[in-house]
């Protein structure tokens, strides 16, 4: 590519000699480099050996046409400005060459103020046309960038107290009180859930900004919520709750990813847990129409005032006490939304304290293209 | 017995005297490098049995070239060396592959590193009995 310093390169191909060696004159004068070729073989070569950031090429020439030399640049030439040439100034053949990737077109005959005027215009547009892309690429680059330097900014400091915290008991651990070690102990726990709830955040930073590696391909909503249900029963079980689910035997597919569904069930079915008392039920069940599959976890625990409900998806917000079974960061569900929207899909929820809390989430089904 | 001495190359302060205090409670000699260049200064001063290096000092790397230059030593040919990473496998270097000619790491740690697991690996590899 031309560095800033030089002279821009300009390239004409046309071969009528003294129309060639006007524009060579003229754009000289002004304080360009210039290249001339007298057909399209030998414009072609020149361009692909010096790369030029503009080109004036004559629609009309034996062997090679403007219009092929046009296409064969655009294609080869990154950000080179065409400009066509044209003897019978055709609306036509204008707009054909701008198609085939031309910026604009100089009917013939022609002053050197359009000449000069014209080619100013063009190296400004490519000038701004590069500057953009540059622009755009290094905002991406950044946006990327900034999660994981985030990440290990936040993360760095918690990894050297752990590590302080494993020095610690490495050399006095042994004379420790149990009282000390049980504050140690906590203070580990503490930093660990700190820890967790930097991952879930970075996680909704990279579902906004994309880079959250998602793999969507076409499954049955059936098997990841047997998988959600088999990993929650447990902790159901132990705090009595029955879980219950009631599934039809065939079920549209969905196109989605399976490891952040099975979380997205998971968070929904963990939360129900929290607010539903011992002997509570929770219920998963699925339906379908003829475009979308509904699947809607409803609970019998205390239920969500009604003044809180459109909360409940924002980042940080909790609507419980700070007990250890309440416990969380408000980002669960935060997630659950942000997956659901890039499945193209969504979830509602509709509560009466008291009663229960359902949550319904919706996915557009896998239309049948066969 | 003479003490065993182990390098330590890390960019992060406390990092480094935290891991010197599990070390030296597990009866070595530690040298401490904030920076790659006096790691590979140390190195050759020091002549250590073994070194530990952080794979992301200053610029993700750096723990790399530190490594090759050690490698290139003399002593640095079949002395043991591990890295340390605390790198974020969802991020964009998860799909490094150390290519084929790539100097031998004996062993990679994850930070933060369990103290019992530290002088285990190390124990391992100097060919220790663990008390």
């Amino acid at each position: 590519m031309t560095a800033e310093c030089e002279k821009p390169l300009i390239l004409i191909i046309d071969d009528e000699e003294a129309l060639r060696d006007g524009c060579k004159q003229v754009l000289e004068k002004s304080g360009y480099a210039v290249l001339t070729a007298a057909d399209g073989i030998e414009g072609v070569r020149l361009a692909r050996e010096h790369s030029p950031d503009m080109a004036f090429i004559d629609l009309k020439m034996p062997n090679m046409s403007g219009m092929e030399i046009i296409e064969i640049l655009s294609h080869d030439i990154p950000d080179i400005v065409l400009v066509m040439i044209t003897g019978f100034a055709s609306i036509v053949s204008a707009v054909e060459a701008m198609q085939k990737g031309a910026y604009d077109y100089l009917p013939k005959p022609f002053n050197p103020d359009q000449l000069r005027a014209l080619t100013k215009r063009g190296l400004e547009h490519r000038r701004l046309k590069i500057e953009t892309r540059k622009l755009r690429e290094e905002k991406d680059q950044m946006e990327k960038n900034f999660i994981t330097f985030v990440s290990h900014e936040m993360r760095s400091p918690l990894v050297v107290i752990r590590q302080y915290i494993e020095a610690l008991q490495a050399i006095a651990g042994d004379r420790f009180e149990k009282d000390i070690t049980e504050i140690i102990e906590r203070c580990q726990k503490r930093i660990q859930s700190l820890e967790r709830m930097i991952e879930h955040w970075l996680d909704i930073s990279r579902i906004e900004n994309g880079t959250l590696a998602q793999q969507k391909v076409p499954l049955n909503l059936a098997s990841i919520i047997s998988q959600s249900v088999e990993e929650m029963t447990p902790i159901c079980r132990k705090r009595g709750i029955a879980l219950e689910t009631q599934i039809p035997q065939s079920l549209p597919q969905i196109k989605g990813d399976a490891e952040s569904l099975v979380r997205v069930f998971s968070n929904i079915i963990g939360n129900a847990t929290k607010y539903t008392p011992e002997g509570g039920k929770i219920t998963v069940t699925c339906q379908h129409d003829e475009y979308y599959v509904h699947v809607s976890i409803s609970d019998t625990g205390i239920g969500i005032p009604s003044d809180k409900l459109s909360l409940i998806f924002e980042p940080f917000f909790r609507c419980g006490g700070k007990s250890e079974k309440q416990s969380g960061f408000g980002l669960g569900l935060t997630f659950c939304k942000k997956i659901m929207e890039s499945h193209n899909g969504n979830i509602t929820v509709s509560s009466k304290e008291g009663e229960g809390t359902t949550f319904v989430l919706t996915f557009p089904s896998l239309m049948d293209t066969t | 017995m003479k003490k065993k001495k182990i390098l330590l190359i890390d960019d992060d302060q406390d990092f480094l005297l935290a891991t010197k205090l599990i070390l030296e409670k597990g009866g070595y000699e530690v040298f401490m490098a904030e920076n790659g260049k006096t790691g590979v200064e140390m190195w050759k001063s020091v002549k250590p049995d073994l070194a530990i290096i952080d794979m992301m000092m200053e610029t993700w790397g750096e723990g790399f070239s530190v490594l090759n230059k050690i490698r290139a030593t003399d002593t640095g040919k079949t002395t043991p060396l591990f890295m340390l990473s605390a790198v974020d496998l969802q991020g964009p270097y998860n799909a490094f592959e150390p290519p084929p000619d790539f100097p031998k790491v004996n062993k990679v740690l994850h930070k933060p590193i369990k103290a019992d697991d530290l002088l285990k690996c190390i124990a391992q590899e100097l060919g220790e009995q663990k008390a």
